[in-house]
């Protein structure tokens, strides 16, 4: 039965991390759909401005504050908070709980937790206390013993008996700094980084079960102990490789019904024992050889497996979770799907679903590729089909990194054996290529340690592929269609353009069926409206006529450069479409995202985002128009195809059209338009050869920034000092061709950077924000800090900013938005480049200002004008938020954290508060940044940041701090009158450096910053890397450290508060 | 790969491959939706004369290995899926369900839309059908169809009874009776880790039961109409007979004869239950159950019999258990035995064995 609460507050998980994305967006918004359906008040917390949960809608109070337990306290107090949910933002949150809970600081409130409670919490994630609970209740874990130094960590090898051995850090996220020791040198260096991570300095040292299957169980209880298993999920990868990283399938196929009941009753004993109300997720290990498991990881919390198990099944895990925690049970919650049953029951599918990871290894070149323990996947897909081979190729094609399906991998024997033993991102691939070589399933499955069954679906399509290049026959078309290939690879393998293809196969009648995900496999008439394609007998979709279908194109796997931003503005068209009476269609294959919840849109169609699968699934709409300005470039890249495809057809591309959003696109096209309208551009060119490139770079004169045309966040984007830089960049990172170009810009040192989003109805435009970059023009705009509004600028070039903004949308003929990047130097302003769709700062604005631009724009794209809302021209804020951006350094060992124009951020936070100090204290806070209140500061800048950094040392010398400097910054400063300590630099291999200092715990801030020439760049990575390691916070701009010590001084004088966005936005 | 077809008799005829033993099958077409557990499935005695559609698309994954039978032999009459697995998993040993299939002389029907299937009995109800091959004249076939007899008007039970009294003594000391109707191997399991079982074909006389000495009664699951007049004056009578003289408790089939042996009656449900997903609300408690039924006891006709529905389905509200108000009588229409399913309800032989052993329930 419903509890009483007079408040309930929801803690969300921050920004996206690599461990942490944005599944948490979508459990967190469930659960307060959830609360406030029950008719409670809600309130929320979370850094993280991109998200739907942030939303002034989602809660009755939404802050968007750092998430630290003593932020989380002032809000309970100021709110007068009763019940705080534990479990729907990842371990962020259950930290926070348990460290409130923990200090007494809850009870002091007057606030429980609801729904898990600390003891529980403490039981699955404290390790000796997890092993004593297992060990009372009789299921087998790993020998393991949990250590607090190396030297205990090599006795408990002793123990164990053999390496290797698995080292997992206590209270840590994604596996953060944990890792296999084959030795004992291994041992030592992966405990030291351990025991730095782990918060209570505390790492297992375990048994290894290298090579086991995995397999995970979602598990639900109630108060009465009623307990479900949602879902259950094969791991394709073995143990080894961490959860995250694996291709993952579900439900289980390679289990009998008799081993599965033991590991579903096991599962259903570890949530009691550990008394758990609510979800849960339990991973076993499983012997292949004699069917012995081991208990892995219990996680008292949704997680992202959790969300996967939801889009998997259609059950809403995070929902019930939540109903559960407020004291109803299994039999008393409707299930939603059906409408008819109750969520006491455990969902049967009709298909298989298949969990691809999606790294971001095209981003970080230098970063070691092999999947471990650790995880390095910023997102994942998710396929559904109704074979396993139709969900893989679904599955792959929606990845976006260039495939379609299970493309050619090119090695020679040997490298195909080390792919295939030591796994990267590749590996699947280059087991199809082993397979088309000739290498049997057994030894291809030996060496990759997967489940012979799945090597042979594999080679299922190895084989399909030759009958299709034998012959293309009716028959021979529909077996490939129903196994999954797409048409692009039938072309490609019968040498015929897909286009073709595609109109032979609907010649032939062969176009997809839909099918509902029901979490009942058809035994009940449902009611959702979740479809996936395959090919089949009939469709259950049924055709709306007496209402406008607008298809929305999502924005796929979260990656870096496409976060979670897009998938807000997704939801944000939807809720627009609805508002106006219009059935909003989504087509997406994120399963972490709000956007493919299924009761967001009218209709969710679970689809890969390629040209063949959208025009299917637009063409089972009977859509009105396609919406393709918010899934990022995946959606932007599609434009002009699918206007083609569509023409004739009742369908229109809605907002912008694709011919002009090609305007904005095309360098040449686009550099006419700037001419004609007389706005400044850097000068550039476009180089469809080095030589090309080079006479460009040499014309306009170094430094010059060049990337690849058509590529968002920056891909392989480089600021080149040299011809000789230039080359290096031409032969190891972008292939030049003739379809290929790269853009050459002339880089502006030391100008200020801006970005503009503004929303336009063809007639007048509405700039929504103008931020204002910290870092200069140079540091990718994903990861530069912002301030909104511009915290340097005059009017006078404010005013320009948005007069050029106003012309260039409507030049371009915007409807809908429109993103400009813009570098002010000297007083002059320069395009940079313009962007006809969503921006990354889209919610970030309107979170700040107010105006949800998304949903201005949508309703633009259907008709209505700027003058309806009331919107015009450019409105300043009175206070101050500023976007800062988290960096995956930590999970990535070999990448560089430097800022350059490549964007290298995984997500970000907001620091929102009228005051400019406090507001950079918040921002560089939530973003994860340790901001010391003492101790020592390394300081170590090139010349001509010299002057620019006296002020903020001097600053800091003030507040006490000890100045550390190498021997040239050290004499300037001392000649400025601030005391400094010189230290070594690395190379002159002499004590004291900078990295002694650094773990001997002297330091605790860097602020380094590299001269501008590549080769110095790298003199300082060492450092760096040391200072990621040990969660340092460095600064390697000058601007970057002023926003530091501005904020640590607003720390110190201790006077920060909590405020809602509504406040803030003057509604309260 | 040979071609064939599965032909219902309203007329619609699905496109497959045949797989398995190359015969044809005519059957009662029904559905279940356990995503595993399909060796369990097909060698289930209740399964006598049914056409297995199986919901989750991919069947015989993880192969064929001993100790899964649940009889000796296969009772569906044929199987339907959307795909068969050529080369299963080799952690049982490796064993294709389609050489099974052949060994035991059933046919099986791959590439059929199964959801379409599914959804079409779940609208119109279960309904005839055949597995034939490419050949076959498909409007010939739907005649036959509609003329044929439902294989639940024959005594299906008789076909999958034991012929003769069976004794396995387990060293329990407590002997106790199965009246067997089509017992599945996971029931006798069950009881012979608690007792010592004597096994008596359906049709056995309540006197030879009780002169027998065991201490109490297991009615076990089985296939077809419980109303079947055979049966009516068999194994219901026995309950009936016996109601008062030792504790009994009936599983599916047995659960449905003991309500009609106390006066209660039963229908055919639209579709059944089956699969491993089934909710049950029991004392308060909700367990998720393995179910295999296509009729079920009318909880209506049960008022003046003594016995009270005290387990409900939380889906459908139909009755999942009856117990009897004085007398030691209770049931399941589920299977506390699981396989294939969910062993939650297990505890249920240990209520019997208490029923046993205290005389009351």
């Amino acid at each position: 039965m419903r509890k009483d609460y007079k408040k309930l507050l929801v803690i969300g998980s921050g920004p996206i991390i690599i461990g942490q994305a944005a599944e948490f967006d979508f459990s967190g918004t469930q659960a307060c759909r959830s609360l406030r359906e029950e008719g409670y008040s809600t309130v929320l917390v979370n850094s993280n401005p991109a998200t739907i949960q942030t939303d002034t809608d989602t809660a009755d109070s939404v802050y968007i504050e750092p998430l630290l337990a003593e932020n989380v306290a002032r809000i309970i107090e100021k709110e007068g908070v009763d019940g705080v949910i534990s479990g729907m933002g990842g371990q962020t949150a259950l930290n926070i709980c348990s460290e409130l809970a923990d200090s007494g600081e809850l009870e002091r409130l007057g606030a429980v937790l609801v729904g898990t409670q600390p003891d529980a919490i403490a039981m699955s994630e404290d390790r000796e206390l997890f092993k004593e609970t297992m060990e009372r209740i009789g299921e087998p874990i790993p020998l393991s013993r949990s250590v607090n130094s190396i030297q205990e960590a090599k006795e408990a090898v002793k123990a164990i008996g053999k390496y290797p051995v698995l080292i997992r850090p206590a209270y840590t996220l994604g596996g953060t700094g944990g890792g296999i020791a084959h030795d004992e040198a291994e041992l030592e260096e992966i405990c030291a980084r351990g025991l730095a991570y782990s918060r209570i300095h505390q790492v297992l040292i375990e048994e290894s079960v290298l090579g086991w299957k995995e397999y995970e169980y979602e598990v639900m209880r109630d108060s009465d102990d009623n307990c479900i298993i949602i879902c259950n999920m094969e791991n394709l990868d073995a143990m080894g490789i961490h959860t995250g990283e694996s291709i993952v399938c579900a439900p289980c196929l390679t289990l009998s019904d008799k081993d599965h009941q033991r590991l579903r009753s096991a599962a259903i004993k570890v949530i009691r024992a550990l008394n758990i109300d609510g979800g849960c997720n339990v991973q076993f290990a499983y012997n292949p050889a004699n069917g012995d498991y081991r208990l892995i990881e219990v996680n008292p919390r949704v997680s992202r497996s959790s969300a996967l198990a939801s889009k998997a099944t259609g059950y809403p895990i995070a929902r019930v979770a939540t109903k559960i925690a407020v004291g109803y049970t299994l039999d008393e919650i409707p299930n939603r799907i059906t409408g008819t049953t109750y969520a006491a029951f455990e969902p049967s599918v009709d298909y298989v679903v298949i969990k691809i990871p999606r790294w971001p290894f095209d981003k970080f070149r230098t970063v070691d590729r092999h999947l471990g323990t650790q995880m390095k996947s910023t997102g994942e897909v998710m396929s559904i089909g109704r074979t396993f081979e139709e969900a893989l190729l679904k599955g792959l094609r929606s990845l976006e990194i260039g495939v379609k399906g299970l493309d050619r991998f090119e090695a020679d024997d040997d490298a195909l054996r080390e792919e295939l033993v030591n796994a990267t991102d590749k590996r699947i691939f280059a087991m199809g290529e082993a397979l088309r070589k000739g290498w049997t399933v057994e030894k291809v499955a030996d060496l990759a340690k997967w489940d012979a069954f799945f090597v042979q679906k594999l080679k299922n399509i190895v084989d399909m592929e030759e009958r299709i290049k034998t012959g293309l026959t009716p028959a021979v078309l529909k077996k490939a269609k129903e196994m999954g290939f797409s048409d692009d690879t039938i072309g490609e393998l019968c040498g015929a353009p897909s286009l073709e293809v595609r109109a032979r196969r609907k010649a032939q009648g062969l176009i997809p069926v839909y099918k509902m995900v029901d979490t009942c496999a058809a035994e009940f008439a449902a009611q959702t409206p979740y479809f996936y394609s395959t090919y089949g007998r009939s469709s259950e979709v049924v055709p709306v006529t007496d209402k406008k279908k607008v298809v929305i194109i999502g924005g796929g796997p979260i990656r870096i450069g496409q976060g979670i931003e897009f998938d807000y503005c997704c939801v944000h068209g939807v809720m627009a479409l609805q508002e106006e009476g219009v059935d909003a269609v989504i087509i997406n294959n994120n399963p972490e995202t709000v956007s493919t919840d299924y009761d967001i849109s009218d209709r969710l169609y679970f689809e890969p985002l390629t040209l063949e699968d959208v025009l299917n699934a637009v063409e089972s709409e009977g859509a009105d128009g396609v919406i393709v300005q918010y899934g990022g470039q995946t959606s932007v890249n599609l434009a002009v195809d699918l206007e083609k495809a569509l023409a004739g057809t009742g369908t229109r591309i809605l907002g912008t059209s694709p011919d002009d959003m090609d305007v904005a696109e095309d360098r040449r096209r686009f550099s006419k338009l700037m001419d004609e309208l007389g706005i400044k551009q850097p000068r550039s060119g476009t180089g469809y050869s080095f030589e090309e490139a080079k006479a460009i770079a040499e014309g306009i004169g170094y430094p010059v920034l060049v990337r690849p045309s058509y590529v968002l966040g920056g891909r392989a984007m480089e600021i080149v000092y040299s011809t000789s830089e230039l080359k290096t960049y031409v032969d190891t990172a972008v292939k030049v061709s003739r379809n290929h170009p790269i853009l050459v810009d002339k880089y502006l040192t030391e100008a200020v950077e801006i970005d503009v989003d503004a929303v336009c109805d063809g007639t007048d435009v509405y700039v929504g924000g103008i931020m204002e970059h910290v870092e200069y023009a140079g540091c990718h705009s994903g990861d530069a800090t912002m301030v909104l509004p511009p915290f340097t600028l005059s009017k006078a070039v404010t005013d320009e900013i948005v007069d050029i903004t106003r012309r260039v949308a409507l030049a371009l003929r915007i409807r809908g938005l429109m993103n400009l990047q813009l570098a002010v130097k000297n007083g002059q302003v320069y395009m940079i480049e313009a962007n006809p769709r969503a921006s990354r700062t889209v919610p970030f604005i309107s979170k700040a200002t107010g105006v949800p631009l998304a949903k201005v724009a949508t309703k633009i794209m259907l008709g209505k004008t700027l003058k309806d809302f009331g919107l015009s021209g450019y409105r300043a804020i009175d206070h101050y938020a500023i976007k800062a951006s988290v960096f995956p350094f930590l999970k990535l060992p070999g990448v560089d954290s430097i800022l350059t124009p490549e964007m290298k951020s995984t997500g970000e936070v907001m620091g929102i508060d009228e005051d400019f100090s406090k507001a950079c204290y918040k921002a560089l806070v939530a973003a994860g940044n340790k901001l010391p209140s003492e101790g020592g500061v390394y300081v170590t800048v090139n010349d001509q940041d010299k002057e620019k950094i006296l002020e903020p040392v001097k600053c800091l010398k003030d507040m006490g701090f000890t100045i550390y400097a190498t021997k040239g910054t050290s004499t300037y400063l001392r000649e400025c009158g601030i005391d400094t300590v010189t230290v070594f630099k690395l190379d002159e291999g002499q004590k004291p450096n900078a990295v002694g200092l650094m773990r001997d715990g002297k330091i605790n801030l860097v602020i380094n910053t590299p001269s501008q020439k590549s080769g110095a760049i790298r003199d300082g990575y060492t450092m760096r890397r040391l200072a990621v390691e040990l969660e340092i916070p460095f600064m390697t701009t000058v601007q970057g450290a002023d926003v530091a010590v501005r904020a640590i001084k607003v720390a110190k004088s201790g006077a920060l508060g909590v405020r809602s966005v509504k406040e803030f936005h003057g509604l309260v | 790969m040979a071609c064939g077809y599965l032909v219902l008799e309203d007329g619609t005829a699905y496109e497959g491959e045949l797989f398995g033993s190359e015969t044809d099958a005519v059957g009662e077409v029904v559905f279940s939706t356990g995503m595993d557990g399909y060796q369990e499935s097909l060698t289930d005695p209740s399964f006598r004369g049914q056409i297995l559609v199986s919901t989750y698309p991919l069947v015989g994954d993880y192969g064929i290995a001993d100790g899964f039978d649940q009889s000796d032999a296969v009772h569906v009459r044929g199987l339907v899926v959307r795909e068969y697995c050529r080369h299963p998993s080799m952690m049982y040993g490796g064993k294709t369900l389609d050489s099974y299939m052949k060994k035991h002389g059933v046919p099986g029907i791959s590439g059929i839309d199964t959801r379409d299937l599914v959804i079409k009995i779940r609208t119109e109800g279960t309904v005839k059908g055949a597995i034939v091959g490419a050949g076959a004249d498909i409007e010939e076939t739907v005649k036959a169809l509609r003329k044929m007899p439902l294989p639940s008007e024959c005594n299906l039970v008789a076909e999958v009874s034991c012929k003769g009294v069976s004794r396995r003594d387990n060293g329990n000391g407590t002997p106790v009776g199965v009246l067997d109707c089509g017992t599945k191997r996971g029931i006798v399991r069950d009881l012979d880790s608690r007792f010592d079982t004597v096994i008596f074909p359906y049709d056995t006389p309540a006197d030879v039961i009780a002169d027998s000495k065991v201490k109490g009664l297991l009615v076990t699951n089985g296939p077809g109409d419980p109303s079947h007049p055979a049966i009516v004056a068999t194994a219901q009578k026995t309950v009936s007979d016996l109601s008062s003289v030792m504790p009994i408790y009936g599983i599916c089939y047995g659960s449905q004869i003991i309500a009609r042996a106390l006066g209660g009656s039963t229908y055919k449900m639209k579709f059944g239950h089956r699969g491993c997903n089934q909710p049950v609300k029991f004392d308060g408690r909700v367990y998720i159950t393995s179910q295999n039924h296509g009729y079920a006891v009318d909880e209506s006709s049960l008022e003046g019999t003594g016995l009270v529905a005290n387990q409900i389905n939380v889906n459908d509200g139909t009755v999942e258990g009856v117990r009897h108000k004085d007398l030691p009588i209770f049931t399941s229409q589920y299977h506390p035995e699981a396989t294939p399913g969910p062993t939650d309800t297990a505890f249920l032989f240990d209520v019997f064995a208490k029923m046993v052993k205290e005389g009351r329930l």
